[in-house]
């Protein structure tokens, strides 16, 4: 039998060893970060901030499929991170639960409050209340091939502005030759069509959720029909190529890039792609047009924010607008081609001189964000209602039978 | 002390009695744990509205009732019995030729009975990411065979058209499982004596008077469970579906289990998702009693 | 019966004749068998003779039939994949193919013995009980399952899933191995109980050798279920250090934003197929007997 003494001596020394990691580093902060998917500019942000302050951040990558799920986990269970990168329009299922720290007064005291990007803002925005603000912008716009432009006697200074001239654009494009399509969407990717093809309905005033978000105006809304018309066009006189239709995002970026591809609708997160993978790729960028005209962009991105339960709101708050502040914001996005989060830096030396830019970053003035806990049901899920109904309406000619089932698919979600 | 002096006390039959016990309380209490009380939680759930976060609240039938009204639901139901009506003839029927092919006991038979039988051991998982694979339009061994013999103008989008994409899936399926129906029906072949072929082809029976007349009558046994386990793994089938067409082209193939997985793993909604278990569970029950009823009839 | 005497010539062509036929007929028979196992090995073969390619040769457009040269660079792909790499997954299958083979067959040794050759209060309630997880497929239950898993603090684990595949190998599990101690003779245990042996010694000095095709039996389907099992597996782990194989190989087939790297996706087919593959060519016989055992008796 051991002594009762040598068993509190063991445990005194347990203690002791126990604790001189932590008496060491008392004074110092250690916070974990999660974010959806590493890009350049968050590993940047977190090394420069670790160079040059006390507290460290530790990052963690949570795939986006997980993201949902493992937060809400880590809340439950008391050990959430203590900054999260979110992708926006999961914002407000988060906010509503109450799994994030109320930031509103940390808003409310910032210089730059108002110049924020405002569709992450709005994002953000549970109850009046501020819950996030934005760390990555990403804005839809449209992508064309300035040589096939050329070739197809189309002027690259003057793209499409309306549907009609899209189409004809299109369709002048696709009679250069067998492999040459004039277009491209991704039809098997529920999120792609939500970012790209949401803009055409709303350019054209229509939408497909209510002002309010409470319910489908889907069946009711006569441009969601005619935006439906319009893609059916595409697929129908085979200005895309025939495997678009089951591509499920994997050719999202790269069909472009191929060189055979007139127009495809992109977003920012190409843009860097396109500068560093593909230096020769002569291309240009227009907005997304309306059927008679106007423009918009969905309003993409991630937002960060403070989980609940975190001890360490105050400091995390300090890392956050320290990345909204100027230097970060040039240096580190501009610099990397990254669109700022404050509009007024957009006109930077950076991206002077290259109107790409310039127009990709003025579409977040026409960015527009579905607001609705059920975003990833409704819009992202592959088996949600969304595509089903754009398959149905583009590739099999039931434009009918698609409003008719999307709207009562979204109708039978947004009920919960 | 006191425990072993009372076991000691005990005569040899309890003793007998408690050590037997002692034998099967492990796995008595795995199924409880792991099978039982989830199988009572799940009728529980079923009348709850069960968020994987937040307040979960009773809610009586309601998730019953969003089933009548459930598009999707109903669509899965509709397709899941299509798909095992159809692929369920040509399990058996491939089935049937193999085990009559690999009968007799003739030299190398055994290789062939094992090629036969290679795809069961692979998981359906795993296959169904060969075979995606393998269907793929441009990089797919089979447009490149068809293009090459001029039997297609241009490569085919299997997956991409709700009724081509059911007959490919179906293909793969049957490659991956009639391994197992072949064995099973090559035990029932093997049971029948060889006189009474013998005594039949005297009388002067063709192929066709003893296939019916011998050999299915007395095969029934082997065939209902054949039938009734392949028609089982059909009506469960949810990995080809996942992995090879993702639910779609149109969502056009969800199957029940895949249906009730998104809604519980991905919507988040358990209480709906454990009320279609329960009408799933229905379903197997009811195929099992069948199965049960079958193969009573028959001593 | 036609006397021999009489016409012994037209018997005997008549003979050759059946005897031609026969043989035509056997001929036939391995010209079918011999189409169908090159159909039945095609995808297999095909998918080996792609993962041996160069990793630009797997992604041609159209495939080559053959390798123009060959090379194991696709598996080599696989080893940094996804930066984890296979060999984690490799390991991570392995554990709970390892845990489930073992957990299976204890119980299902113990359990068996014990419904075998003991008698006690509710032992049909309880053997029916057992078998009644035959009847109800555990896709009916995995909502509970999973609350259940992820309350006891082992979601996510390969410990957790393990514990899941072997309850749902245990039904089969018992009702073999009951069936193996009852086809032990009775005298074989009579005397040893008049020693005085205990239960636990007689099944393990006594017993054990004379079941032992059912315990191997019992092990292969544990291993290969549990190493095929892609469902539950799917659904219990949540973070892509703890994917088994299954769960993995799909993570390559929806590559994100970029294409889909064939050629390493067969190299991945190709060492998920092998283990099952070989246990099972090894151990053939034993896996047929389950098969008739398992489900021709019941």
């Amino acid at each position: 039998m051991y002594s009762r003494k040598s068993i509190q001596l063991v445990l005194a020394l347990v203690l002791i060893l126990g604790s001189l990691p932590l008496a060491a580093q008392d004074d110092q902060i250690n916070m974990t970060m999660w974010v959806r998917a590493i890009n350049f500019q968050t590993q940047e942000l977190v090394d420069q901030w670790n160079a040059n302050n006390d507290s460290q951040i530790e990052l963690t990558v949570i795939p986006s499929g997980e993201f949902v799920t493992k937060m809400g986990a880590a809340i439950a269970a008391g050990e959430p991170p203590d900054i999260a990168s979110i992708d926006l329009i999961y914002t407000p299922a988060f906010a509503s639960a109450g799994q994030l720290v109320d930031i509103t007064e940390f808003v409310r005291a910032l210089p730059y409050a108002d110049d924020l990007t405002p569709a992450h803002m709005n994002l953000g925005l549970y109850e009046g209340r501020n819950y996030a603000v934005p760390t990555a912008v990403d804005g839809s716009f449209m992508a064309f091939n300035v040589d096939l432009f050329e070739q197809a006697g189309l002027d690259p200074e003057n793209p499409p502005s309306n549907w009609d001239e899209f189409l004809e654009a299109a369709r002048a494009i696709n009679d250069l030759g067998d492999d040459i399509y004039g277009y491209w969407f991704s039809m098997g990717c529920a999120g792609c069509n939500a970012f790209t093809f949401l803009p055409f309905i709303w350019a054209s005033g229509g939408d497909v959720l209510s002002d309010d978000y409470s319910e489908a105006t889907i069946a009711d809304d006569p441009i969601v029909r005619e935006a439906l018309e319009l893609y059916n066009t595409i697929w129908e006189e085979g200005l895309v190529p025939e495997g678009a239709s089951i591509d499920n995002g994997s050719n999202f970026v790269s069909a472009f890039t191929g060189g055979n591809i007139g127009m495809a609708p992109l977003g920012n997160f190409a843009l860097s792609l396109f500068y560093n993978d593909h230096p020769d790729l002569n291309f240009d960028i227009f907005h997304i047009p309306g059927k008679d005209g106007g423009a918009a962009s969905f309003g993409g991105g991630d937002v960060i924010a403070i989980p609940s339960g975190t001890e360490h709101a105050e400091e995390a708050w300090r890392f956050i607008e320290w990345t909204m502040s100027d230097d970060p914001q040039i240096e580190i996005y501009a610099a990397n081609g990254q669109i700022p989060v404050r509009l007024a830096l957009v006109d930077n030396k950076y991206f002077e001189g290259d109107e790409r830019q310039s127009i990709a970053a003025s579409a977040l003035a026409v960015g527009h964000t579905p607001y609705t806990t059920v975003y990833n049901d409704l819009f992202n899920d592959p088996n949600g209602p969304w595509l089903e109904m754009l398959q149905v309406a583009i590739l099999d000619g039931d434009i009918d039978g698609a409003l008719e089932l999307g709207q009562e698919r979204f109708t039978q979600i947004m009920e919960g | 002390m006191h425990k072993q002096t009372a076991l000691l006390n005990l005569s040899w039959e309890q003793r007998r009695k408690l050590t037997g016990l002692l034998f099967v309380l492990p796995t008595v209490a795995f199924v409880t744990v792991f099978f039982i009380i989830p199988l009572i939680m799940t009728i529980y759930m079923s009348f709850h509205d069960w968020p994987l976060f937040g307040e979960r609240a009773h809610i009586g039938l309601e998730n019953y009732q969003e089933l009548g009204k459930d598009r999707q639901y109903l669509k899965s139901l509709d397709f899941t019995f299509r798909y095992t009506a159809l692929v369920t003839p040509p399990i058996f029927i491939l089935g049937f030729i193999l085990a009559s092919l690999v009968r007799r006991n003739i030299p190398y038979i055994g290789i062939f009975r094992t090629i036969f039988f290679l795809p069961v051991v692979i998981g359906l998982g795993v296959s169904s990411l060969l075979w995606v694979w393998m269907l793929d339009d441009r990089i797919g061994v089979f447009n490149k065979i068809l293009l090459d013999l001029n039997l297609v103008p241009k490569a085919q989008l299997f997956l991409g058209r709700p009724n081509t994409a059911m007959n490919v899936i179906i293909l793969s399926v049957v490659w991956k499982t009639v391994g197992f129906t072949m064995i099973l029906l090559l035990a029932g072949l093997q049971a029948i004596p060889d006189e009474l072929y013998e005594s039949a082809e005297v009388d002067g029976a063709g192929y066709f008077r003893k296939l019916i007349y011998i050999t299915l009558p007395l095969m029934r046994r082997f065939i209902a469970l054949a039938l009734i386990l392949s028609v089982i793994g059909s009506v469960l089938s949810f990995d080809q579906f996942y992995i090879m067409t993702r639910g779609g082209p149109r969502n056009s193939t969800i199957s029940i289990v895949f249906w009730i997985f998104n809604n519980s793993f991905t919507y988040f909604k358990m209480g709906y998702g454990a009320a279609m278990s329960i009408v799933l569970l229905g379903i197997l029950v009811a195929l099992t009693g069948l199965q049960l009823y079958v193969l009573r009839e028959k001593d | 019966m036609t006397a021999p005497a009489i016409d012994a010539r037209a018997e005997r062509s008549q003979q050759e004749l059946r005897q031609l036929r026969r043989r035509l007929m056997l001929t036939l028979r391995y010209v079918a068998l011999i189409i169908f196992a090159i159909l039945f090995l095609f995808p297999i073969a095909w998918s080996f003779i792609n993962s041996i390619k160069l990793p630009s040769e797997a992604l041609a457009v159209p495939p080559t039939y053959l390798p123009s040269q060959i090379s194991l660079k696709n598996y080599e792909e696989l080893t940094t994949y996804g930066k984890i790499g296979i060999a984690q997954h490799v390991y991570n299958s392995t554990v709970v193919a390892l845990i489930t083979v073992a957990g299976s067959v204890i119980l299902s040794t113990l359990g068996g013995y014990g419904f075998a050759r003991f008698d006690f209060p509710a032992k049909n309630v309880l053997f029916v009980m057992v078998l009644s997880t035959l009847m109800i497929p555990f896709q009916s239950i995995l909502i509970p399952l999973f609350v259940m898993i992820v309350r006891i603090d082992l979601h996510d684990t390969l410990f957790g899933l393990s514990l899941v595949y072997i309850t749902f190998q245990l039904p089969f599990g018992i009702f073999l191995m009951r069936n193996s101690f009852l086809a032990v003779p009775h005298e074989i245990e009579e005397s040893a109980l008049l020693d005085g042996c205990s239960s636990l010694s007689i099944l393990y000095r006594l017993m054990l050798r004379l079941v032992l095709p059912g315990i191997v039996t019992v092990a292969i389907y544990a291993f290969i279920n549990s190493w095929n099992e892609f469902l539950a597996a799917l659904i219990f782990m949540s973070d892509q250090d703890n994917f088994t194989l299954p769960v993995f190989l799909t993570t390559i087939r929806y590559g994100i934003w970029g294409d889909v790297n064939w050629g390493a996706l067969q190299a991945g087919v190709i060492v998920s197929i092998i283990p099952s593959l070989v246990i099972f060519l090894a151990l053939q016989r034993y896996y047929m007997d389950g098969l008739m055992g398992g489900a021709v008796k019941n």
